[in-house]
C-alpha cells in the first residue's frame, strides 16, 4: 500500500508537476510574455485574441500546429527528419526536471553530485539533434541554417560551460541542488560574482539565438533555417524545443546565480512558496534576454564566431580565473 | 554644381561629332543626334568620352513601320543627349555598347524581348522581362504583334521558368552551392529571382531574372488615352506613384507646350517630397528588418504613418495620390491644411533626431552595414546607377539640380552625397534627405503663389516627342511619350531607377557573405513592382 503511494507521487511529481505538464504550461506561457514585450517595445500590440490579453494564443498556435497536415519532403533522410525534433524537445524537457524547481528536481532522488555536467551535456546532445532535424530535410535553406546552428554552438559552448562552472567553484559542489542551496545558506552569487552574470546572460543570448546572435533564424539569409521544410507537429515541436531552451536557460541563470527556487519570503507550504520563487525568477531572466533581444541588430555569423573565440572565451578564462581566486583567498576571510 | 550650358555643350557635339550625325538642338532633352546605325558605337564613344560622369539612361525602341527606331538616351554633365538611328524591321541587328558602357546591358537585353532587335557582340542576349515560354519571334511591343490567344497558351504551356530548388550541386565547382532567392522569399517583397552561388558563406555568382511582375504597361499605355494613362502609368509603383505620374505628365505638356501655372508647380512639389519621405523612411524601416532590427522597422513605420496621413490630407487618396494632371494639379492646397502640415513635419523632424543618432551611432547596426557591398565611384558611373546608391558613392546627380522641374529652380536645397559608397552610405544619403525634403516642403509652404491651380488642356495632343526626367525617391526616372496626333500616345517607354541600379547589386554582392546580401540589397531601395513595369 504504501508503495503504492510513493508511486503515485513519483508518476505526480514526473508527469504533473514539477514535471511535464508543468514545464508545458510554463513554457507557453513564457513564450506568451516573450512575445507580450517584444511587441510592446516594439510600440505593437502582441498577441491579444486568444484568451484575456492573448495569453491562451501560444496554446492556440501549438494545437492548430499539432492538427495540421504534415510533409515529409522526398529526398529527406526520413527517420531522422521524422525523429529529431521530438526528440530534441524530450531533451529540453528531460533537462528542465534536474532544475530544482520546487527545491528539489522533479524526479526526486535523480540529483546526483554531477548533475550539471549532465544538464549541460543534454543542452548539447539537443543542439546537436536540432542541427541533424535541418541537415536531414535536405533543403539548402534548411542546411546551411543548421550548420548555422552548428558553427554558432561550437563558438558559445566552451565560454558557456566555462562560466556554468563559477557557481560550481564558489558552492563547491557540482550538483545543481547544492549550488542553489548554498546560495540560500549565504548570498546569491550573482553578488559575488556579478562579471560571471553579465557574461553568462551573453553567452546565453547566442546558446538561445537571439538578437544579436539570432543567426539561425536569419529568415531575410535563411528562410525559415532548419525549420524550412518542416510543418504541422513536427514544426510545433521544433518551435517548443526553442521555448522549452529558453526556459532552461533562464532557470539555469537562475540556479546559478539568483539563489535558484529560494527566497525572501515563505512560510507555510514551502514547495509553494519555492515553485513562486523560481517562477518569478525565471519570468525575470526571460523579461531580460528579450529586452536584449530588441535592442539590438543581428550580427553575422562571422562576428559572432570572432566575438565569441577572441573576446567572450578569454573573458571567460578571465572569470573562471578570478572566482578560483576568490574562493580560494577572500572567501576564508569572510566565512 | 557645373551649371549645364546648352549652347556650350551643342557646339561641342557639334565639333566632334557634326561630320557623322545630324544634330538636331533642343529636342529631347539638350540635343538629338541622328546616325547611321552602324556608327553608334563611335558616336556613344565620343559622347562618354566628353564627360566623365557620363552614362547611358536608357535605350527606347520604337515600331516605325518598316524600320525600327533605337534611341540611346546617354546623360553627359547632367543633360539628356539622344542619339536616334534605325534599323530594319527584317534583320533588326546592331552592334552593342555594352562593352563600351556596362550598364547597357539589361537595357540591351529589354530591348532584345519586347522589339526583337539583335545586339551582336551581347554577351547575354537572354530573356530578361518574358517568360522563358514566350513564342518565339513576337515582339509585343511591335506594332504588328498578333498578341490574341498568346495569354491561353501561355497557360497551357508547362511553364518551366524555375528549373530547380533543390539543392544543386553545381557542375563547374563541386564546392558551390545554388542558393536560389525568390520569386518567393523573405527578404524580397516582390517577386524576383537571384540565383546565388554560394562556396560556403561567400557568395560567387549572381544570376538575375525579372520579369515576374512584367504588365505590359508601356503597351498598355498605347491603347488609352493620355488621361487615362496618367492613371495607369501612376499605378506602376504604388510608393513612388506621384513620381511615375508628374513624369508622364511632364512629358505631354513639353509636347503640348503647356505652361503649367505657379501655384500647380509648387503643389505639385510638396507631393513629390511626401513621396520621397515616405518612401525613405520605408526603405530604412525595413533595412532594420533585413538585419534582424525588428524594433527599428516598427518604429520607422510607425513614423511614416503621418506622412501618409498628410498625403490624404493634401490628395484625399494615401498611397496613389491621383493629384498629377496634364496641366496642374487635380485639387488645391487649403490654406487651413497649411498648419496642420507644418506641425506633422516639425514633429517628424524632431524624431528624426532620434533615428540619426541611432544610425550613426548603434554599434550592431554599423557593424552590419558599414563596409557591406561597397561600390566604388568608377563603377557607379560605369554601371549607369542613379539616385541614392550613386549619390553615396561620391557621384554627384540630381535632377532637381541638373534640370529642374516643378518648383525645384526656385528652392534652395543641398544634394547630399557620401563618398564611402557601403551599404552604410546609402543608408544614411536617405536618412540626411529626409532633413532636406522636411525643409523643401516647408519652403514651399512658406512661399506659395496664388492663382490657379490647373489650365485646361486638349485631349488631343499635336504630333511630337519628349523625355521628361524627375529625381524619385530612388533615383533618376526617366519617361520617353511620343505623339502621332491623336488621342492616343504612339509609344510611351519607362526606365525605371531601380531597372538601373540592379547592375550595382550583382556587382557589389559578389564577394561578400550571404548574410551580407539582404543588407546591402535593400539599401538600394528595390521596387520590383516598378523594374517590370
Amino acid at each position: 500500500m504504501i508503495k503504492r503511494v510513493i508511486d503515485f507521487w513519483l508518476f505526480f511529481r514526473v508527469l504533473v508537476f514539477p514535471g511535464f505538464t508543468f514545464i508545458l504550461f510554463f513554457t507557453l506561457f513564457c513564450d506568451w510574455v516573450e512575445r507580450k514585450i517584444e511587441a510592446r517595445m516594439q510600440n505593437r500590440v502582441g498577441p491579444a485574441v486568444a484568451g484575456p490579453a492573448g495569453i491562451l494564443q501560444p496554446l492556440a498556435d501549438l494545437i492548430k500546429l499539432l492538427s495540421k497536415e504534415e510533409i515529409v519532403p522526398t529526398n529527406a533522410k526520413k527517420r531522422f527528419f521524422r525523429i529529431t525534433p521530438v526528440l530534441a524537445f524530450s531533451i529540453m524537457v528531460f533537462a528542465i526536471c534536474f532544475l530544482p524547481i520546487d527545491g528539489s528536481s522533479a524526479i526526486s532522488s535523480s540529483g546526483f553530485a554531477g548533475d550539471l555536467i549532465f544538464v549541460m551535456a543534454l543542452v548539447t546532445i539537443a543542439n546537436f539533434l536540432l542541427f541533424v532535424s535541418g541537415w536531414a530535410s535536405s533543403n539548402p535553406y534548411g542546411a546551411i541554417g543548421a550548420s548555422r546552428v552548428l558553427t554558432q554552438f561550437l563558438g558559445y559552448d566552451i565560454p558557456l560551460f566555462l562560466l556554468a562552472l563559477t557557481p560550481a567553484f564558489l558552492a563547491g559542489n557540482l550538483a545543481l541542488s547544492v549550488i542553489a542551496l548554498s546560495q540560500y545558506k549565504f548570498i546569491p552569487f550573482i553578488i559575488l560574482t556579478p562579471w560571471a552574470f553579465v557574461l553568462f546572460i551573453i553567452t546565453l543570448q547566442a546558446e538561445l539565438e537571439k538578437d544579436p546572435f539570432d543567426i539561425p533564424h536569419a529568415e531575410s539569409e535563411v528562410v525559415g533555417g532548419l525549420e524550412t521544410e518542416y510543418g504541422g507537429g513536427r514544426l510545433a515541436f521544433l518551435h517548443l524545443t526553442r521555448d522549452v531552451q529558453i526556459v532552461l536557460g533562464a532557470a539555469l541563470v537562475v540556479t546559478f546565480f539568483l539563489g535558484g527556487p529560494y527566497g525572501p519570503v515563505f512560510f507555510g507550504f514551502p514547495e509553494f512558496w519555492y515553485s513562486l520563487w523560481f517562477v518569478l525568477k525565471v519570468l525575470g531572466v526571460v523579461v531580460l534576454t528579450e529586452y536584449i533581444t530588441c535592442l539590438f541588430a543581428r550580427l553575422r555569423i562571422d562576428q559572432v564566431l570572432t566575438a565569441n573565440w577572441r573576446i567572450l572565451l578569454p573573458l571567460s578564462i578571465v572569470s573562471l580565473a578570478l572566482t578560483i581566486a576568490m574562493v580560494t583567498w577572500v572567501y576564508p576571510l569572510v566565512i | 554644381m557645373p551649371v549645364p550650358d546648352q549652347d556650350s555643350l551643342v557646339s561641342v557635339l557639334q565639333h566632334k561629332i557634326g561630320t557623322v550625325g545630324n544634330i538636331l538642338p533642343g529636342q529631347l532633352g539638350k540635343a538629338t543626334i541622328q546616325i547611321e546605325s552602324a556608327l553608334n558605337r563611335k558616336v556613344i564613344q565620343i559622347l562618354l568620352e566628353n564627360d566623365d560622369g557620363a552614362c547611358i539612361i536608357a535605350l527606347t525602341g520604337l515600331d516605325l513601320g518598316e524600320k525600327i527606331g533605337l534611341m540611346y538616351h546617354i546623360r553627359t554633365k547632367g543633360l539628356v543627349v539622344t542619339v536616334k538611328t534605325e534599323v530594319s524591321k527584317e534583320d533588326p541587328k546592331i552592334a552593342t555598347i555594352t562593352d563600351i558602357i556596362p550598364g547597357a546591358n539589361f537595357h540591351e537585353r529589354e530591348a532584345a524581348d519586347l522589339l526583337g532587335v539583335v545586339f551582336e557582340g551581347h554577351p547575354n542576349l537572354s530573356r530578361l522581362v518574358l517568360p522563358e515560354d514566350w513564342p518565339k519571334d513576337l515582339y509585343p511591343l511591335r506594332k504588328d504583334a498578333k498578341l490574341e490567344g498568346v495569354s491561353s497558351k501561355l497557360a497551357d504551356s508547362q511553364c518551366n521558368t524555375q528549373p530547380e530548388v533543390k539543392m544543386q550541386q553545381s557542375q563547374t565547382d563541386s564546392r558551390l552551392v545554388n542558393i536560389i532567392v525568390g520569386p518567393q522569399h523573405p527578404a524580397l517583397l516582390e517577386p524576383e529571382k537571384f540565383s546565388l552561388k554560394v562556396d560556403g558563406e561567400t557568395v560567387m555568382d549572381v544570376e538575375p531574372r525579372i520579369g515576374y511582375v512584367h504588365r505590359g504597361v508601356e503597351k498598355a499605355a498605347e491603347q488609352r488615352t493620355y488621361l487615362q494613362d496618367v492613371y495607369l502609368i501612376e499605378r506602376i509603383c504604388g510608393i513612388c506613384n506621384s513620381c511615375h505620374a508628374l513624369t508622364f505628365v511632364g512629358a505631354v505638356e513639353k509636347i503640348l507646350k503647356t505652361e503649367v501655372p505657379d501655384r500647380a508647380r509648387y503643389i505639385r512639389t510638396i507631393i513629390l517630397e511626401l513621396n520621397r519621405l515616405h518612401s525613405h523612411l520605408l526603405v530604412l524601416g525595413h533595412a532594420g528588418l533585413e538585419i534582424g532590427y525588428e524594433t527599428l522597422f516598427q518604429y520607422m513605420w510607425r513614423d511614416r504613418e503621418p506622412i501618409m496621413d498628410l498625403t490624404e490630407l493634401l490628395t484625399g487618396n494615401r498611397v496613389i495620390s491621383s493629384s498629377m494632371t496634364i496641366g496642374g494639379v487635380r485639387r488645391d492646397l487649403k490654406e487651413e491644411d497649411v498648419p496642420k502640415i507644418k506641425t506633422q513635419l516639425a514633429i517628424l523632424r524632431k524624431k528624426m533626431d532620434f533615428y540619426q543618432n541611432l544610425y550613426r551611432n548603434e554599434r550592431s547596426l554599423k557593424m552590419r552595414t558599414q563596409n557591406v557591398g561597397i561600390l566604388s565611384k568608377d563603377d557607379a558611373i560605369k554601371l549607369c546607377v542613379v539616385g541614392p546608391v550613386a549619390r553615396a558613392s561620391g557621384v554627384l546627380t540630381d535632377v532637381r539640380k541638373d534640370e529642374p522641374y516643378a518648383a525645384y529652380g526656385e528652392i534652395p536645397f543641398k544634394i547630399i552625397t557620401r563618398t564611402e559608397g557601403d551599404t552604410f552610405a546609402r543608408l544614411i544619403v536617405r536618412l540626411d534627405e529626409i532633413d532636406e525634403s522636411i525643409n523643401i516642403i516647408e519652403y514651399t509652404l512658406d512661399n506659395m503663389p496664388s492663382g490657379p491651380y490647373r489650365v485646361r488642356v486638349p485631349r488631343i495632343v499635336v504630333a511630337g516627342e519628349a523625355v521628361n526626367r524627375v529625381e524619385a525617391p530612388r533615383g533618376e526616372l526617366f519617361h520617353y511619350v511620343k505623339s502621332n496626333g491623336t488621342a492616343y500616345p504612339e509609344r510611351v517607354k519607362v526606365r525605371t531607377p531601380t531597372f538601373a541600379n540592379i547592375p550595382a547589386f550583382l556587382k557589389t554582392a559578389i564577394g561578400g557573405s550571404i548574410a551580407d546580401v539582404p543588407a546591402n540589397f535593400v539599401s538600394l531601395d528595390p521596387c520590383f513592382s516598378c523594374t517590370d513595369r
